[in-house]
């Protein structure tokens, strides 16, 4: 006879079920959370509301969403694709100043070039995306070369290369980069190499096609192309990979490099489309942020885009909120996190199964006379 | 002694005592660390923790406790926290670095709102209890030693005496064999009859109260009041100080003075105005740290190699 609760043979891996734990744990978040609303006499339905009403229903909060969820589905991607490879790179943030560097450095140089003659803008976001993806690729391989000849962690090597790239954005805009003033930043863009603006009244930027577009592309790289397969090969069992003939460090460095190309195009999107300047401290651990979303989004590249979408609209949400229900935007990180560690622990759900049938199936001898009933 | 001299020594004791100075928190988040690590978890979350223990020692120091006691508070505070990580490590077998990573953010929510939630608006309080240098009798007086090595706080010392602590628990025990073995090889372990959960549990709560504890030495020894932005960084610092350190306790703390060192040069290389870019001197003590875990100098820096696998019993 079935039992209620099941351990399963293996562990289910359905998309649905998938979906199903992570909406469980993001009812579960929101349920804990609205009793630290009440703790501010709150109503936890209209705290909720004012969340999701800014950046879901106004069409300039909207903006702001897309805005905050643009850079987040970048570095997500570069989640994606390098964990997927069996490649546990963190060096996002290092990868997005990186990628930010190169673009504020070719825009600002567009400046000097326009005495000559204007550079036309799609030649330079062409040029400005390819150099910002090669540059922040080139930032994460090493770190794969290093773990490649002489072992060493990636995990360990990445988080430290974070702040090597950090000090190194701070050297740029408080020396060779720095405009005058009293704050350490480069000065404002000219106006040319901005990207547009798409809707009009908001701040949304045409950083989201590029996002789009890195999303559709990391998508078809896993599902048609050979070199996803032999990536998602490396990354579920390496030895089986190198006996296929499939040259593992080879593959890990390449996918270290996509992952930081990615990244570093978070980084050109955030100077070129909001920021329009380049500043200490522009990353503000985005890098962090993207992973997690890459994780909720169980290293999907489409699901990654919804996901983004609803954390940048929960940090637009979370001001609103401060403003209209009198509660502390900083709830929005414990809300934030709650959701991930209840869809981490939702997780051993995946190793059992309900059986709601086992409830009304009675022991046999007694079923034959009720079921007349 | 000329004026140059006089003033290269000041210099000289104003730049280690600073080193020190700093070396302090970091190395403590250290030591911790290093349990946790060599019990087979890398614990991300001691960031987050930090800024825990920080909220905690100074809500503890601000409404009537002393130092000891706040200092207390947030080794407490620190565990009691870490007890959440270690379930989500152990027991609930977690991606380790994610679940660091999430307690960071969760970290940072709980204590911005609850510091805000104990003071309201209210403007920032003056002063609460913290450490003052100690002032050690006859020796103190010595000159270069006296400044440099003997006008620590209170926190400084216990730190150092922790390091010989740490060393002497991991390497001369069997509580410590038995927290490597499930760092090393669980496998083997638990067939020797260590419960390699348990080691892990433990191995966590140890980095959870020196992690709690660090963030109350920033509170109570260096800054005085707290901040949200306050910890940046310096528990990624110390997880940078156990690769350097080589998850070896006395090591750790030589690591922390480099990192304490370069820090500490910056400071001062600012205010003396020269042309070496002070980021350079920054980012140092982290190259080095990469250098030192990538292998390409003295061998490789031999992690615990069960480090970020959880353990399932077949």
């Amino acid at each position: 006879m079935a039992k209620f609760i099941e351990r399963r043979l293996a562990p289910a891996n359905s998309p649905s079920l998938a979906l199903a734990t992570t909406a469980i744990a993001f009812i579960a978040a929101m349920f804990v959370t609205s009793f630290l609303f009440a703790s501010y006499h709150a109503d936890p339905l209209q705290a909720y509301f004012a969340l999701f009403h800014e950046p879901f229903a106004t069409l300039r909060g909207f903006g702001y969403a897309l805005v905050r969820a643009t850079p987040l589905v970048l570095v997500a991607l570069g989640t994606v694709v390098s964990w997927r490879s069996g490649f546990a790179y963190l060096g996002f943030e290092g990868c997005f100043v990186v990628g930010a560097a190169t673009a504020a450095f070719l825009a600002l140089s567009t400046a000097h070039a326009g005495s000559t003659g204007h550079v036309p803008f799609l030649l330079f976001i062409t040029a400005a995306t390819l150099l910002s993806f090669a540059g922040g690729g080139v930032w994460a391989a090493w770190v794969a070369l290093l773990r490649a000849r002489f072992g060493g962690n990636e995990v360990l090597i990445s988080l430290m290369s974070n702040y090597v790239a950090i000090f190194g954005l701070q050297y740029l805009v408080s020396g060779p980069m720095r405009a005058p003033g009293s704050i350490p930043e480069t000065s404002l863009l000219p106006r040319a190499t901005w990207l547009p603006f798409i809707l009009p009244g908001t701040r949304a930027h045409a950083g989201i096609f590029i996002a789009l577009l890195a999303a559709a592309s990391v998508w078809a790289l896993f599902r048609k192309m050979p070199l996803g397969y032999e990536l998602i090969v490396t990354g579920f069992n390496p030895s089986a990979a190198r006996y296929a003939g499939i040259d593992v460090s080879r593959l890990k460095i390449l996918a270290a490099f996509l992952a930081g190309g990615l990244s570093a195009l978070a980084g050109l999107t955030e100077v070129l489309g909001s920021q329009h300047r380049l500043m200490d401290g522009i990353s503000g651990g985005v890098g962090f942020v993207g992973i997690i979303v890459a994780l909720l989004a169980r290293l999907n590249p489409v699901a990654v885009i919804p996901v983004a979408l609803l954390y940048g609209g929960l940090s637009v949400g979370a001001d609103a909120m401060q403003r209209r229900a009198g509660v502390p935007s900083s709830i929005t990180f414990i809300l934030q996190s709650l959701v991930v560690a209840f869809v981490l622990a939702a997780d051993a759900l995946r190793y059992y199964r309900i059986n709601p049938s086992a409830l009304w199936q009675r022991p046999p001898g007694v079923s034959a006379g009720q079921a007349v009933e | 002694m000329s004026d140059a001299h006089l003033a290269i020594s000041a210099f000289l004791v104003a730049w280690l005592s600073a080193s020190l100075r700093l070396a302090g928190p970091v190395l403590l988040a250290a030591l911790g660390e290093t349990f946790a690590e060599r019990s087979g978890v890398l614990n991300l979350g001691i960031e987050g923790t930090m800024l825990l223990g920080a909220l905690a020692s100074f809500l503890a120091a601000y409404f009537t406790a002393t130092a000891w006691t706040s200092l207390l508070v947030a080794v407490l505070v620190g565990t009691v926290a870490n007890f959440f990580l270690a379930w989500m490590y152990v027991t609930i077998r977690a991606n380790q670095v994610v679940a660091g990573l999430v307690f960071n953010v969760l970290a940072l929510g709980v204590a911005s709102t609850a510091y805000r939630r104990a003071l309201g608006n209210s403007a920032l309080p003056e002063s609460i209890a913290v450490f003052q240098p100690l002032h050690i009798p006859l020796f103190g007086n010595l000159p270069f030693v006296g400044p440099v090595l003997l006008g620590q706080t209170a926190p400084f010392y216990l730190t150092l005496v922790l390091a010989v602590v740490a060393r002497i628990v991991l390497f001369r025990t069997n509580f410590g064999l038995a927290l490597r073995a499930a760092g090393e090889n669980p496998a083997s372990a638990d067939s020797a009859g260590i419960s390699v959960n348990r080691m892990r549990y433990i191995g966590t709560l140890i980095s959870g109260a020196a992690a709690g504890m660090a963030g109350a030495y920033l509170v109570l020894a260096q800054v005085g009041l707290f901040r949200e932005t306050m910890v940046a960084g310096q528990g990624f610092i110390a997880l940078g100080i156990v690769i350097f350190g080589r998850w070896n306790p006395l090591k750790a703390a030589m690591a922390a003075l480099v990192f304490g060192a370069c820090d500490a040069l910056q400071l001062s290389l600012q205010l003396v105005g020269t042309r070496v870019p002070s980021q350079l001197l920054l980012a140092l003590p982290y190259l080095v740290t990469i250098l030192a875990v990538s292998g390409l100098f003295g061998g490789k820096a031999v992690q615990p190699a069960a480090l970020m696998t959880p353990y399932t019993k077949d």
